[in-house]
This record gives structure tokens, sequence and C-alpha cells, in this order.
């Protein structure tokens, strides 16, 4: 254990010591640079505050259960740990501070005060790790059912249902279900009346057509006018990160598939960053380029989906099947490429999982050629709908603060007018190579917001061209050992690489002890897991951090006030699908 | 010519009515998957027409289910409401010279009292269904109902005053040099609009609002409760494009150098069908206002649109009256 | 001979209907038995010659004043609390006296219908004889009424507004 290093990274860690001492604060190195310190649970709160004027976002907040970990070198002494990822878009740069806690004393103060996105995330760690946050207003589960007993992501809590026990579902255990889904507006902060005033209370979801997945929203309601909305998600939680930690790292790809199901490979490129930055694994050209091709490729289709929903939550009924077709002869292109669809679980440690296929840059210039033009075509048809535009304009603003203060992240933060796109101010995995533009708009209402993604439509298609022009030859594969699966040429010459070969692809690659995320600009917002490595065949920990989480939180803040048909709008024009929220 | 006698007549539009709101609905969705670049139902018998039958077994066999929480007498009685009226309202159409069923001196406002009563169906089934999304439905309807009322009833008054009469077989014969549709340009598009909002399709499909109250007033029901409901939105739909056709495109007669070629009620089925598609196409392509947008459209511009119309119709035929 | 028969049929029905809306305890139950009797009411009228005003009651009483009746039953939520105290009034000993009043006004209009002599059919009266009436000799009548709706239509909105306001 060693006191925090002299030579600070940046100048606000400079200013930290120098407002609150270095003995305060323990350094950790991680594998991505961020510079990571420990302070105790005394400090936390005034740390914090100390740090909101530097860092607008408080980026996610999350819990690692430490107690199993074995390669922790010179980490403080912890049983559990809170982390706080803060980000600062003015001066590009993250901090990431630590909190340990004794399993005796499981608890620390909120900061639900300074960051107000920070409520969700704490109760997420409550949930997931049993953290109590003193002083949270509403310290209850939220991922997981309410009668459920214990906190899933603790190292003892068992992974699958073999391990748990037969599964009954009694009387008694139907009683204390049905009564915990009874519906007392107290408990939801809400009144019921006030003065001689009923009011309404409406129950949207988990299932309605408008909410795109199982999404449920109390609504408070006066007539049509909604007084008050409490969102409650939690119905298509799967437990990503639990399963992280037994699957291998190769074999947890095609679970990031389905965290953001419209964004499909684009997923398996913030987990593969992260994975390659903590081995060291240096990806050769070629497999940049198909990556960023596949990624845009699929932010078309995502975004090509949102458009036809967003529109026909309007309540347009025709667009949405154009929009659907051409992701259809989208989804052509990536079978040919992949296999496989919406979830191919195509990129791999190292590369990609195999070369492209004879003629499948014919495919993908017929498919760029004719986009443009039927953009123009739906722009006419649905964008410049004068009864389109009175549903959005100016409906859901939120302003730029507002949108930082809550997390907000890709193109709802960027309908503000912030400029924030991680292509352009990190560019990672290639894209520094790449000519495009960051659309932004300032109106940030639900119009701006859907006229931005089809401004980024065209943007990928742009990135796409130059793929297909300037795609480079060579492997598509790294040689590094941890690549998987490795090649494969010369196992049967000789027993070692065939013994290297065996293990590497029964039990995966052992990826070095530490710790990465690596952000990307996924088709909805900043995405990126933060792996934890125990020097082992799978993670320790696995944090998925979604832009959905946050952009769900702030809906009543939009909300209040309007009617119901203006929710529908808002909720469509966030983007969101419940398994990037609930993972 | 075969004297129709009216009871055969009324058989006929009963009988006529059902089938053609059956036949509507697989056309509706052909043509729907024509604009929207898709198949449409194409599978039962030649162009999928068959679809209709199937749908009608479907409908028929299905449980016919009463939730246990709706006020069961009323659940019943909402969905037959909408079919009677919008049958009754069929009494006073003019198919063809001597086709049809009564000529009553007031036959216009015999098919606004009609299409009125037609509002308590939405209504009550909202209201019985004891479902917040189905009352909140009914909510809607009912004021979008009675607003829309006012408008249909007045942007017809333009028409009475140029034909004299109230009788719908007067009105056709006014319009044997010119159609109303011309010099009651602003009275056919406030009729028209007035005529979606009654019968609650797409545009104006408030009470139903799929993406906003799942399914609206309808949300408790199924079977061939529910299909009564369709039954009545698609007798609806078609007695509007009658009206249409009757107050504003000259009713059963073609134009003037034509007219020989066809029998009237050929030309009537001729205009009702471009009129029905026009509709199908307005559903296609245009989105739901919001409520409030959708009230202040009315009030706030058909209104004044349907007053200035009759000021003007009026004022124009007093002047005729004065000069000639 | 038929339109007797006719006649007869819509009374008992305007009769039945009318009851049945007074005994109901479900207010809804009771509405829907008073469009009812409207109809049976406009009926009558069309059958003694007056279809103008047939349509009319229609149109406006059924089809426009009764749906405001049923939407503010709808907003109310009266529920099975309105269903137990509409029950309770419905006990003779309420309406017991009111409707012994309403009994000798009953025989009075029946003794005077028997007594004053007039022609049994008026023939039929016409839209256009209904509108030369109402803008002829009762344009007076006709203008108070309207002034006397404005006015209610401003008022309601006035007082609307203020409620509105208050909430929010």
């Amino acid at each position: 254990m060693h006191t925090a290093r002299k030579l600070a990274a940046s100048s606000v860690e400079e200013r930290l010591y120098r407002e609150f001492g270095d003995t305060l604060f323990v350094s950790q190195s991680c594998a991505d640079q961020i510079p990571t310190l420990w302070v105790d649970r005394e400090n936390i709160l005034a740390v914090l505050t100390f740090l909101k004027p530097h860092f607008c976002m408080l980026y996610d907040l999350f819990g690692i259960d430490e107690r199993t970990r074995s390669c922790r070198d010179n980490q403080p002494t912890a049983d559990y740990t809170v982390v706080y990822q803060l980000l600062s878009m003015r001066r590009n740069e993250d901090l990431r501070i630590k909190v340990g806690l004794s399993e005796s004393d499981l608890n620390l103060p909120t900061c639900v005060a300074i960051w107000p996105n920070a409520n969700w995330y704490e109760r997420e760690a409550w949930d997931m790790f049993g953290v109590t946050f003193c002083g949270h207003p509403n310290l209850f589960r939220i991922l997981l059912p309410p009668t459920w007993e214990g906190h899933a992501l603790r190292k003892d809590h068992p992974a699958r249902a073999t391990e748990m026990g037969p599964f009954e579902m009694g009387p008694e255990r139907v009683a204390r279900e049905q009564e915990a889904l009874r519906f007392k507006p107290e408990d939801w902060g809400m009144q019921p009346k006030e003065d001689d005033h009923e009011y309404m209370f409406l129950n949207l979801g988990p299932n309605h057509p408008s909410v795109h997945g199982v999404f449920r929203i109390a609504l408070q309601l006066d007539g049509e006018v909604i007084i008050d909305s409490v969102p409650d998600i939690g119905y298509h939680h799967r437990g990503a990160e639990k399963m992280g930690e037994r699957q291998t790292w190769h074999t947890y790809i095609p679970y990031t598939d389905r965290i953001d199901y419209l964004g499909g490979v684009m997923n398996n490129l913030a987990y593969i960053q992260s994975v390659e930055l903590l081995a060291g694994v240096k990806v050769p050209d070629r497999a940049k380029v198909i990556r960023i091709m596949l990624a845009e490729l699929f932010r078309v289709a995502s975004h090509l989906v949102f458009y036809g929903t967003f529109v026909q939550d309007i309540g347009q009924m025709s667009p949405v099947f154009y929009m659907f077709a051409d992701r259809e002869r989208l989804f052509g292109i990536i079978e040919a490429i992949t296999g496989g669809r919406m979830h191919p679980a195509w990129f791999r440690i190292g590369g990609v999982a195999q070369d492209l296929p004879n003629g499948w840059d014919k495919m993908i210039r017929v498919f760029i050629d004719s986009m443009p033009a039927r953009l123009d075509h739906y722009d006419k048809m649905a964008m410049q709908n004068k009864i389109l535009k009175e549903r959005t304009v100016g409906i859901g603003i939120y302003t730029e603060q507002e949108a930082l203060e809550w997390g907000i992240t890709g193109p709802g933060l960027r309908a503000t007018g912030n400029d924030w796109d991680v292509r352009k101010k990190r560019p990672y995995g290639g894209y520094d190579q790449f000519e495009f533009e960051v659309p932004t708009s300032n109106n940030g209402d639900c119009y701006d917001r859907a006229e931005l993604r089809i401004e980024e439509i065209r943007q990928s298609l742009k990135i796409i061209r130059q793929c297909v022009d300037n795609m480079p030859a060579g492997a598509y594969k790294s040689d590094h050992s941890a690549t998987t699966p490795p090649p494969k040429e010369r196992t049967m010459q000789d027993i070692e690489t065939l013994i290297h070969h065996f293990l590497n692809v029964s039990w995966g690659p052992v990826i070095p002890a530490g710790e990465a995320s690596v952000m990307i600009e996924a088709t909805k917002g900043i995405n990126s897991y933060h792996l934890i490595s125990d020097g082992s065949t799978s993670a320790y920990r696995t944090r998925i951090r979604t832009p959905s989480f946050p952009h769900l939180q702030q809906i009543p803040l939009i909300s209040r006030g309007l009617l119901i048909p203006d929710l529908i709008a808002i909720i469509a024009s966030i983007d969101f699908v419940m398994a990037d929220v609930d993972r | 010519m075969v004297e129709w006698t009216p009871v055969l007549l009324a058989l006929g539009i009963l009988l006529g009515g059902v089938a053609g709101a059956a036949i509507l609905t697989w056309w509706e969705r052909r043509l729907l998957g024509f604009w929207q670049d898709r198949h449409g139902p194409n599978r039962i018998g030649p162009w999928g027409i068959g679809l209709v039958v199937a749908d009608m077994i479907k409908l028929l066999l299905k449980d016919d289910w009463v939730p246990p929480f709706a006020d069961r007498a009323v659940f019943i009685f909402a969905p037959t409401a909408i079919v009677v009226s919008m049958m009754m309202g069929f009494a006073v159409v003019p198919f063809a010279p001597d086709m049809q069923i009564v000529d009553l001196n007031i036959g216009l406002l015999f098919f606004l009292g009609m299409t009125s009563l037609a509002v308590y169906s939405v209504l009550l089934g909202g209201l019985a269904s004891n479902n917040k999304y189905a009352l909140l439905g009914g909510l809607r309807s009912a004021s979008q109902m009675v607003s829309y009322e006012v408008f249909m009833g007045l942007s017809l008054m333009g028409v009475v005053m140029m034909s004299g009469s109230f009788s719908l077989v007067d009105i056709v014969a006014a319009q044997s040099d010119v159609w109303f549709c011309f010099s009651q340009v602003l009275g056919l598009l406030v009729f028209v609009v007035a005529g979606i909002a009654e019968s609650h399709r797409l545009p104006f499909d408030l009470p139903e609002a799929e993406h906003e109250l799942t399914a609206g007033f309808h949300t408790e029901y199924g079977g061939m409760k529910f299909a009564m409901f369709m039954l009545g939105e698609y007798l609806g739909l078609m007695l509007i494009s009658c009206m249409i056709v009757t107050l504003f495109f000259g009713g059963w007669m073609g134009p003037d150098l034509l007219n020989e070629w066809l029998p009237p009620i050929i030309w009537f089925a001729i205009k009702i069908f471009f009129v029905i598609n026009f509709f199908i196409l307005l559903r296609a392509a245009i989105p739901r206002p919001r409520y409030d947008q959708l009230m202040s459209l009315g009030w706030k511009i058909m209104l004044p649109i349907t007053l200035f119309n009759l000021v003007v119709t009026g004022g124009v035929l007093l002047w005729i009256e004065e000069t000639v | 001979m038929l339109e007797v028969v006719l006649f007869y049929i819509a009374s008992a029905v305007a009769l039945l209907a009318t009851i049945l809306a007074m005994t109901r305890a479900n207010a809804i139950h009771a509405l829907i038995y008073l469009i009812i009797s409207l109809l049976a009411v406009a009926v009558i009228f069309f059958l003694i010659g007056a279809p103008f005003a047939a349509a009319l009651e229609i149109v406006i009483y059924a089809g426009a004043i009764m749906v405001l009746f049923v939407f503010v039953i709808m907003m109310l939520n009266l529920g099975e609390r309105g269903d137990a105290r509409e029950r309770q009034w419905l006990q003779p000993k309420i309406w017991f006296g009111p409707a012994i009043l309403s009994a000798v006004l009953l025989a009075e209009i029946v003794y005077l219908m028997g007594t004053v002599q007039g022609p049994a059919t008026v023939g039929i009266v016409t839209p256009k004889a209904v509108g030369l009436a109402l803008f002829g000799p009762y344009v007076v009548a006709v203008e108070l009424a309207a002034m006397l709706l404005l006015a209610g239509l401003v008022g309601s909105y006035h007082l609307g507004r203020r409620a509105l306001e208050r909430r929010h």
C-alpha cells in the first residue's frame, strides 16, 4: 500500500491533492490509464462535491465484490468497493473514485444531491450488492423483483438455477408475490389526492404497444395531463453481468450482442476493446476497418428501427414498413458477411471471426448508393409532415445542462447542442482515419432528437463508403497469443502448438489481471464494459455501462405537465431497448 | 326497371352492408400492403380474399367473454348500438332513382341523428369495460364526436340552402347541373374531416389510439362483440362515403356526357369506391394529431370555415334571388 | 291503423323506459333508459306529423345532451358507493310524497285533455314552417334564448378557466 503518486496525471488530481492532502488518496493503476483513486468513506462526499464543478457527468456508478479476488496488488483492503466514474467533456478526461467498504459496515452516504442520476445507479448497487446508501430517497430494488432474496452480484449468490434448489410457487408464495404487485401510489412517491381533487393512476406497461419492450411507467394523471410519472424497470433483467463471471472471455461475446439487441456487433466492439486492452492485443488494420464497417452498418440498422418506430408512435402507419424493408436489405448484407442477422457475435478477441466473403463490396455499394435518395423520400413523407412536427417540436425539451446532470449521452445529448461524440473526441479502433461530421442541433426536443439520428444515418453511410473504398489488405485476426480462436495452421505439425491450441480453444485465453473500460459511441449513446480480470479464463467482474439506463431515468423530468400522447412521443424519441437498460 | 320494394332493399342493405364491411377489411389490407411496400393478405384464395371468411370463422368461434369487472348489460349493449344506428342511416340513402328505402323530407337530419347515436357505442363501451384505457378512450370519443357533429351538421347547411330541402332525393336532383363539390368546396372539406372524426378512423382515431391507449374503448372486447365494433366502423365508413357522394358528387348521376353509358347504381358504386379508397389512403399517409390539437382544429378552424361558408352561400343565394 | 298501433307501442316504450330510468340505482343504466324514452318520444313526434321536431329530438337531446350526461357520469366515477346511495333514495318513504303530488297533477292534465276540444291532427309540420315561425313571430324569443346560451357559454368558460388556474 502506498500513498498517491507524486506525479499527478492531471491538474484536477493535483488540485485534489492540494485540497485534501495526498495521504487521503491511494492511487491504483488501470490498464485503460484512467486515473483511479481510492478514498475512504468519511471523505467521499467532500471529494465528490469538490469534483462536481470539474466533472460534468457521473458516467457510471457500480459495486464490486472484492472478497474472493486474489490479484489486488496494492489496493486498500475492502470487502466491497463502490466505483464512481466521472467524465469531463470540456477537458476530455475521466476520473475513477473508489470507496472500499467492509462487509460488517456496508454503507456510505448517497451522492444523489450532487449528481441526480446517481439515484438509479445507487439503487442498482444496493440491489446487486446490498450496499446501503444513507440518505437515499427511495432505496429499494430496481432490477430484481421486490420479493427477491439476497443480492445477486455477490460472489456467494448462486449464478445458475441448478445451484438454488427447486423453484416452488406454493399458495403462500403466490400470495406474497400478489401482495408485492399491489399498487400503492404512496410507495411510488405520489399523492393519491390533493385538496378535493382525486388523481387517476394509469399503469403504462410493462406490456403496452409503445413502451418498446417491457418498460413500465406509473402515471399520475389529472384528466390526460401528466402530473408525475415514475418509471419502473427490471422486467428485462437477465443477469448479463453475473453471466460474465462464469463465461470465458471468448464465450461471453454472444451475450453482449443481446444487450443493445438492435446494435448487434456494436456491443461486441465495446466488450472486445476492453479485453484487448487488458491483454495488450494489437488488432491488424483490416480487422479494424471491417469492425468499423460492420459497426456502422448496425448503427444504420438501429437508427432505421428508431426512425420507423418513432414515426409510427406518432401515429403514422406506413413509414415503418419502408424502414424495415431497408433494414431487411441491410440484414441480407450482414447475413452474407457474418452468417447471422441481428446477433452475429462476429467479432473476436484480436480480430473478427472470418475474412470478408467474395463480392461483399458490391452488395454494400448497392445499399449505400440507394439509401440517400430513400432517406430524402422518407424525409418528405414523415419528417416534413405538419402534424408530425406539431406533435414533436417543442415536446420533451431538456437543456444541455440537464442532459449532462442526468448522464445523457449520444444523440440525446447532441440534440442539445453538445457535440461530444466518442468517435471524434477519443477515436477508438481506427475512427481517426475516417472523415465524417458529428451532427448537432439546439432545441433538445423530440423532433431534433429524431432529425439528428437521421443525419447520423447519412454520416454512417459516408463512413461505410470510405471503408469499402479503402479496405486494407492483410490479416483479419491478430497473431497475439490471446487471439481467439487461435490460428490453427501449425497445430497438426508440432505438439506444443497443439497443446496451446487445445487449451486456448477449450478454456479460452487467460487475460492478465487488471481493470479496463473503453468507451464507444454505440447506437444509443456511450457504452462501455468495465472488465476486471483476476488473471483467469473469465472475468472477475463485468460491469456494463449502457446509455439507455440513465436515459429512462430522466423521463419524469421532461414529461410533467404534458399529455399522454406527448409522453409516447418522448419515449419514442429516446430510442432505447429494454435489454440495454436492464441488461 | 324493376320496382324495388323497400323491404327487399332493406334486406339487401343489411346483407350487403355486412358483406361489404367484411370485404372492405380485406380490400383495405390489400391496399395498405400495396402502398406500404409489402404483400398484405395473399394466402387464402385468389388474392387472399378467402381471408374474409377465415376472419369471420375466427371471430365467430372466439370465446364470448365478458370481463368479470365489467358492467355486463351495458358491455353487451354497447357494440350493437353502433351497428344498429349505422344500418339505420342507410335507410335514407338514394342509391339510384327509386332505389331508396324511404325518402324522408328530413332525410339529412335523420342521417345526422343516426350518426350522433353511434357515439353511445364508443362511450358506453369505454365506460362499461371498467378499464382506465377504455375510459380515457370513451372520454376522448365523447368530446371528439360531439364537437365534430356540430361542424358536420353545419357544413351540410350550405347544401341544404342551395337545394332548398333536407330530402336527399331533392339534393341529388338539385345537382343535375353542377355538383355541389364545386359550389360547396368548403362544405365538402369540413364534411370530409368531420366524417373521418365521426367514424374515428386513423388520422383521427383518438378513441382507439393504439400507441397511446392500447386499444382505447374496445381494449376489453374480443370475439363477436369486437367484430361488431369493427363492423360498425366499416359501416360508418361506407355511410359517410355514401353521404359524400350523395351530397357533393351528384349521387347516382354520372358526369353529363357519360351519364347514359352506365346505369345509375353503377355510377353510385364507382363514386363510393373512389371515396372509400381516398379514406384508406388518408389512413395510410397521415399521422395522428394530439387530442387537444384535434379539438382546436375543430373549434378554431373548422367552425369559422363553416360559418363563413354559410354566410357566403346565403348571401350569394339572396343576391341571385334579387337579381333574377 | 298502423299509425295508431305504432303510436301505442312507442308510448308504452316511452312510459316503461321512463319508469325504469327513475328506478335504476346505477346512473348509467338510468341514462340509457332515459335515452330510449327520448327516442320513443321522437317516434311519437314523427307519427303525429312533426318530423322536424323528431329529428331534432334525436340529434340534440339523444345525440348531444345525453352524451354530455354520460360524459359527466364517466368523469365522476361513482361506482358502488353511488349505487348504494341511489338505492337508499329509492325507498318508498322518500318517493311516496312527491309521487302523490305528481299523480294529482297527472289527473288534472288527463281531465283537461278530455275537456279541451281541438283538431286531432294538424298536418305535417315541415322544417320550412318551423324556420319561418322561429324567425317570424318568435324572433325575439329566439334572440333571447341565443343570448342566454351565450351567457352560459362565457360563464362556464370563466369558471372552468379559474378552476384550471387554481390547480396549476
